[in-house]
């Protein structure tokens, strides 16, 4: 059961605000720290439980700059045997280009796998998209929002995708297979600092992403300006006596789709 | 001819509400929309579109990525290349959106809030919400969008006359993904994080004889009550309801927090919230900063009143 | 390291003297005797025993064999932490920390933003010329309520024209809390990035807002050549040199609260009492245990972001009766745990809490 996971190196934006440059071309991103995607945590975490159980060897992978070897170290440091990082000095913005980029890769240098995990979404780009299209791309079958895996047969596995309104729908798929991982199907472990001090004495390998793409395999989209979202003012305060306000919340309600 | 290709989603016979954030987007784009459907009988307007397409696939294996992409190679012999092709950004459209991408080497773009007024180019949040992108298609067309839910809703325009109805028939579902069943899940252990719409009593519910109540609230609202620390030290709500620093983070669909203050230990456990309505006496609660709604009120009062509301 | 802790458990005694002293004992499963002794013949210990410790070191200051139980509690939590095997809340604080170097996972960038507050500009420390730092904990720089301490500190400081300089968003957490929860690793890197700022800024004193910062900068950061003290002994001195008076008189009622970390551990007990009885006519009550045996307000250790799974009456609801019963209607502190530890059952009995700098700030 050997897994590929991939990972990536994401900025921690929750509370920060950030500055958007006077041209509208890039965002400021110089004072803000960085860690691994949330979502790719559950991701290795549910790799290296199912080899735990099952054995298999477990592979992350990155795409990135010098700096994403932090999370392959993270990586590493939660049980994945080896770490290898796409360098590219661009930030691939395009999910096309990025999902191309893994295919070049993972055919190019023939890593072994019986699954490709990734998180459902990257917290900065929040396409999730990737996995999918890698997925189509390798000719493979696919699923995302993977909330639990219930049973792994010889060439089949039986698992359960997050819908909405708390329902989700059971599954077969065959493997090989990709799977995008939806947080909340495990709790990741806590991996200490010398835990990861350990963790960067396993040689990650270092790869350059120029060797995975074909000739004038340009992005399919492109960021033409960033700009703010219209400003949120606080909390609208809803007026009138308790049956108007009462009435407009059930309104608010049915609108958000958690009411019928 | 040029069009607009909406893929739906229909799940347990209902069409659901999300369909209606495609159909604005191309309503918005002033093509020809033609909406590909599932088998089964569902109640669906279709004066939203010109061209309804019908498949023999039930809904559940439909509405699997490469089922669908078989689908769309028939339309595509058909009708030739739509313009765009719209999905909802949910769990089964983006996935699906995702393969599309993949299979025909299309550009995509997801969680599509906006566009230009032009209707060249699409925004769509990053960083956590904190900036929009806008996003020009360089690749060749068609583009592959899912919409964010209530983004395009304002666009809707209903046709004059009936759809064209086509049918597509004969697609073999994919033999390497199959649908098993729907799965409920499980309330045997009280887990507040998988709530979608949480009901939160803080320390202004008064005392423990006005929490009944809000169980019989939360009964008619289809929601899971939680609360703030105050509540739980006093015990008069077991811990695994707790929401904050030291208790349970919830990202629910909406967030009603009742009688809670705001302390910073509490909106650290559920900021995130997509929907953070709040009610308190106090105007000055620093819950009403966080807040995308408010009542200025008693909690109990607004209870009652829900109740009464919602009963009749 | 090994070595020594297997020694210390073994010289124990089981006299019991640190269960007797321990905050937690009686009204929780926690008690550090049995913990000690489980130790010394390598017992299992169950999971969530050891995180109801607070750091008071009652054990460790009533112990008359040196066994150092806090110490064994931190190394337990430490196995813990290595395992992975810890409380959901207590990885989310470590993980902000290693992030954005404070457990509340606020954003770093911001840290110094309190000082924006204040109508005079701070100094960076490295512009000011006597190099003495003020650094704030990290609940001084994101809590709202705890946010006023600092610009507090500062206004007074800057009225008695004593200079200061901070370090801003360089600052980060001082490790203390981090220490006692077991991640001696990302201590040692919270350490390390401190010191080397101090460093760099050729910081000559450093004034600590909070006590636990004073205490680990004080007692664990090793010798740094720096002076490090607690706000109120500074205040105190000025108060006493005249470089800063007080005019208004303040009404009685105050009793003083002793934090673990300011009083037992690092023997602060007087500059708090000498100020507050400085000003005019203000009777200080004492509680029945002040000083030395002074009530734990189930702040420190990690508590704060942790809450164990059986609830009980917390000692905070103990300290805020015992104040009715002494007559007082504010429970005055210094430090920002014990400030929000006993502020919550405080309000409901309709009692104040303050911190030191806010009665100063109420009396200038």
């Amino acid at each position: 059961m050997d897994i590929i996971v991939l990972t990536k190196r994401v900025p921690v934006t929750q509370e920060e605000e950030l500055k958007i440059a006077q041209d509208g071309k890039s965002v400021d991103l110089s004072r803000v720290p960085f860690r691994m995607n949330d979502w790719d945590n559950y991701a290795v975490e549910e790799a290296v439980r199912l080899c735990e159980k099952q054995g298999g060897v477990i592979t992350g992978v990155s795409i990135g700059d010098m700096e994403s070897d932090e999370v392959l170290r993270r990586a590493i440091a939660m049980g994945a045997k080896d770490g290898c990082l796409i360098e590219s000095q661009t930030v691939v913005n395009d999910p096309f280009t990025r999902a191309l980029l893994l295919k070049g890769f993972i055919e190019k240098e023939n890593i072994p796998f019986n699954m490709i995990f990734g998180g459902v979404q990257a917290e900065d780009d929040q396409f999730g998209v990737t996995c999918g299209i890698l997925a189509a791309m390798l000719g493979l079958p696919f699923a995302s929002m993977v909330i639990g895996i219930d049973d792994i047969q010889k060439d089949t596995v039986i698992l359960r995708r997050e819908l909405e309104g708390g329902i989700q729908e059971r599954i077969s798929i065959k493997t090989p297979c990709v799977l995008s991982i939806q947080s909340g199907i495990n709790e990741p472990r806590y991996v200490s600092i010398m835990g990861i001090r350990k963790a960067s004495k396993v040689e990650r390998r270092y790869f350059k992403a120029e060797k995975y793409l074909d000739e004038g395999a340009g992005g399919l989209i492109d960021v033409t300006r960033w700009f703010y979202p219209p400003k949120k003012e606080g909390a609208v305060i809803l007026q009138g006596e308790l049956d108007d306000t009462c009435r407009q919340l059930i309104g608010i309600l049915k609108e958000k789709g958690v009411l019928q | 001819m040029s069009y607009t290709l909406i893929i739906s989603e229909v799940r347990r016979g209902i069409f659901e509400e999300r369909n209606l954030d495609s159909i604005g987007l191309a309503h918005m784009l002033k093509k020809s929309v033609y909406i590909l459907l599932p088998d089964g009988q569902y109640p669906v307007n279709e004066r939203w579109s010109d061209v309804l397409i019908k498949t023999d696939m039930k809904e559940e294996m439909f509405s699997m990525p490469k089922n669908i992409c078989l689908f769309i190679e028939k339309v595509i012999d058909r009708f030739k290349m739509p313009d765009e092709i719209i999905l909802t950004h949910s769990s089964s459209g983006t996935e699906c959106a995702s393969y599309i991408a993949g299979y025909f080497k299309l550009p995509v773009i997801t969680d599509v809030n906006g566009m230009d007024k032009d209707a060249k180019t699409f925004y769509k949040s990053y960083y956590s919400d904190k900036v929009y992108g806008e996003f020009s298609v360089t690749g060749q067309r068609p583009v592959v969008i899912t919409v964010r839910s209530g983004a395009f809703r304002g666009y809707m325009e209903e046709r004059a006359d009936s759809p064209k109805q086509e049918i597509i028939e004969g697609v073999s579902p994919d033999s390497d993904r199959a649908f098993i069943e729907f799965v409920e899940e499980e309330k045997t252990e009280i887990d507040i994080t998988k709530a979608e719409f949480l009901v939160s009593v803080g320390r202004g519910v008064g005392n423990k004889d006005e929490l009944p109540a809000y169980d019989e609230l939360t009964g008619i609202l289809n929601a899971t009550l939680s609360c703030s620390r105050p509540v739980v030290d006093k015990m008069w709500l077991p811990k695994a309801r707790q929401v904050g620093q030291s208790g349970k983070t919830v990202r629910p669909k909406v967030y009603l927090a009742m009688g809670i203050s705001g302390a910073f230990q509490h909106i650290t456990g559920m900021k995130d919230s997509e929907c953070i309505i709040a009610v308190n006496k106090d105007p000055e609660a620093p819950i009403f900063q966080y807040a995308h709604y408010g009542i200025v009120g008693d909690m109990n009062k607004v209870r009652d009143k829900l109740k009464e509301l919602l009963k009749g | 390291m090994q070595e020594q802790a297997a020694s210390r458990v073994l010289v124990c005694i089981q006299c019991g003297k640190c269960t007797g002293g321990c905050p937690e004992s009686g009204r929780t499963p926690f008690n550090i005797r049995m913990l000690v002794r489980k130790r010394q013949f390598k017992y299992a210990i169950e999971e969530a025993l050891p995180w109801y410790c607070t750091a008071c070191n009652a054990c460790t200051l009533r112990c008359p064999r040196d066994v150092k139980p806090s110490e064994i509690i931190i190394e337990i939590r430490a196995s813990m932490v290595e395992d992975g095997n810890i409380p959901v809340t207590i990885q989310k604080a470590l993980e902000s920390t290693f992030v954005q170097k404070n457990p509340w996972g606020k954003p770093r960038s911001k840290r110094g933003d309190w000082a924006e507050k204040l109508n005079f500009k701070v100094p960076h420390i490295s512009e000011t010329e006597h190099k003495r730092l003020l650094f704030s904990c990290c609940i001084h720089a994101y809590d709202p309520r705890c946010m006023v301490i600092p610009v507090n500190v500062a206004t007074l400081l800057n009225k008695a024209g004593y200079e200061f300089g901070i370090l801003g968003e360089e600052e980060c957490c001082c490790g203390n809390e981090i220490r006692r929860i077991g991640e001696l690793g990302l201590f040692e890197e919270l350490m390390e990035e401190n010191i080397a700022n101090f460093k760099e800024y050729g910081v000559q004193e450093i004034i600590a807002l909070s006590p636990h910062c004073m205490n680990t900068m004080k007692n664990e950061y090793g010798d740094m050549g720096i002076k490090v003290v607690h706000y109120t002994e500074v205040l105190w001195s000025l108060i006493k040199e005249g470089a800063l008076k007080t005019e208004k008189p303040l009404e009685g009622g105050i009793i003083y609260h002793d934090p673990c970390f300011l009083g037992k551990q690092n023997k602060v007990f007087e500059p708090p009492r000498d100020i507050l009885k400085s000003l005019n006519s203000v009777d200080v009550h004492e509680f029945a245990r002040s000083r030395d045996i002074s009530l734990c307000c189930e702040g420190g250790g990690g508590r704060m972001f942790f809450d164990v799974e059986v609830p009980y009456q917390r000692n905070g609801e103990i300290r805020v009766t015992d104040a009715q019963k002494a007559g007082a209607h504010t429970i005055a502190t210094a430090c920002p745990f014990c400030l929000m530890n006993l502020e919550d059952p405080a309000k409901e009995k309709g009692i104040f809490v303050k911190d030191i700098s806010e009665i100063l700030m109420e009396v200038l």
